[in-house]
């Protein structure tokens, strides 16, 4: 019966119960985020991992209604993977903010600079992919490639700016930023190479990649949730308005000057 | 070679993110904001400099001349080369605090100007270019010791000047910027 049903799917069983198992992590993981009330620091991260489960049963759903090789369930499949990219965007601008918003000036320096490349990105992305001549299957490829560089080259923007002001960032948001960089960084290197030889035999090893890679993410969630979030750090006081106006000058004027006194010494 | 590119993107993606997540800071004195203290902000090797000015006191180097076999001058030379070369390093990581310094003060500002922040960036790589290249003028033993003082007195003339705005930050922030009590 269930071999019957599998078959009718287009699923060989031993990608059903690995299927069955990647949901059952999901559902893990997003039962911890609620546990740990991660919604109340990371909506959108705690919506995207309802959002993952979801799609899990779309999919399914649609798999054994219609089965897998067909139009429509390439174009259900695809359709979700472009609101989960495109969640996972938002998840990544979510937790910048979460890291900068602390620091006004800071983030206000930055968001413009992280939205400004993020559309860049985006928009970069929707010129390669319809330059591509190849199908629509390797089209959405480079779309999705485009994506997902997208989110890869902000987050990395976004933790630049915190390593180079020395933001500390919490071990849990550590572990979850990380899971969203590995899933893009190992999509794009996919997409770049899988999309040059298009034939079922590299489409299935694309989907094995691409689930594995997924795997580890779901893994880096878990270790983020495993342990009680801690406590939400007091917000710095900042400096009076005006100060930086006094000091950066000063500090500015130093630095010229210790440069120019270093660059006579060498010449 | 694309599979090679992609794999090369990927690694790299991957490893940037691990460094920037979980890497330890460039520097290991200048820790993240949350652990940051006083005493390790400002400089304190510039501070060191009367020792070092007699180090490099020209009477020391007439006497040696005078007094010493050249064997015995050669060996002082390359061992005073040798603590200089040190203490350029100290007043780089002077430099760093200072830039550390600057870093605290634009994340603890309500509004920060690009261009300044920007400009504080370009310094930077400046005054590391420009200490690479002073270290080996040292290391090819052309390196005048007044040099080196006016670059002390600069470096000692802002740690003055900032010690007084340092107390402002500390007590806008003192559970982000405090001194240490065991020092």
């Amino acid at each position: 019966m269930i071999q019957c049903t599998l078959a009718r799917m287009g699923l060989s069983l031993f990608n059903s119960v690995y299927w069955a198992a990647t949901a059952l992590v999901e559902v893990v993981v997003f039962c911890f985020a609620l546990r740990r009330r991660l919604f109340a620091r990371l909506p959108f991260f705690t919506l995207y991992l309802g959002l993952v489960i979801a799609d899990e049963a779309v999919l399914w759903s649609t798999y054994r209604l219609i089965g897998i090789r067909s139009r429509i369930s390439f174009d259900v499949y695809w359709t979700s993977q472009a609101l989960l990219v495109l969640s996972r965007a938002v998840v990544v601008y979510e937790i910048c903010r979460a890291l900068l918003l602390p620091f006004a000036g800071i983030w206000k320096l930055c968001r413009p600079l992280l939205v400004g490349l993020g559309l860049i990105l985006v928009v970069s992305a929707a010129a390669t992919a319809r330059q591509t001549v190849h199908p629509i299957s390797a089209t959405t490829l480079m779309a999705d490639r485009g994506l997902e560089i997208t989110v890869a080259g902000v987050l990395l923007f976004g933790l630049i700016f915190c390593r180079y002001y020395g933001i500390e960032i919490p071990r849990y948001l550590a572990w979850i930023a990380l899971g969203l960089g590995f899933y893009s960084a190992i999509q794009v290197a996919n997409n770049t190479f899988l999309g040059n030889w298009l034939t079922h035999q590299h489409i299935l090893i694309w989907e094995a990649l691409r689930r594995a890679s997924f795997n580890i993410a779901t893994l880096f969630w878990l270790i983020a949730l495993w342990k009680p979030l801690p406590a939400t750090p007091l917000a710095p006081v900042l400096l009076p308005r005006g100060e930086y106006e006094i000091l950066a000058p000063q500090v500015s004027g130093r630095l010229r000057e210790l440069n120019a006194r270093l660059l006579e010494i060498w010449k | 070679m694309i599979a090679l590119v992609s794999v090369l993107v990927g690694v790299a993606i991957v490893g940037s993110l691990v460094w920037l997540l979980f890497g330890s800071q460039r520097i290991a004195s200048a820790p993240p904001i949350g652990d940051l203290q006083i005493e390790k902000v400002l400089p304190v090797n510039c501070r060191h400099f009367p020792q070092i000015s007699q180090l490099l006191s020209q009477e020391d180097t007439q006497f040696m001349r005078k007094r010493a076999p050249h064997h015995v001058v050669n060996k002082w030379r390359a061992e005073r080369r040798g603590i200089l070369r040190q203490y350029l390093s100290g007043l780089r990581q002077d430099f760093t605090h200072l830039q550390r310094l600057a870093r605290l003060i634009a994340a603890l500002s309500p509004e920060v100007r690009k261009r300044q922040e920007w400009e504080w960036v370009w310094l930077a790589l400046q005054f590391h270019f420009s200490y690479r290249m002073a270290a080996l003028k040292l290391a090819l033993g052309s390196f005048s010791p007044e040099a080196l003082a006016g670059l002390t007195e600069m470096i000692a003339g802002l740690t003055s000047e900032l010690e007084n705005r340092m107390a402002l930050i500390a007590e806008h922030s003192p559970s982000r910027l405090r001194t240490d009590p065991g020092s």
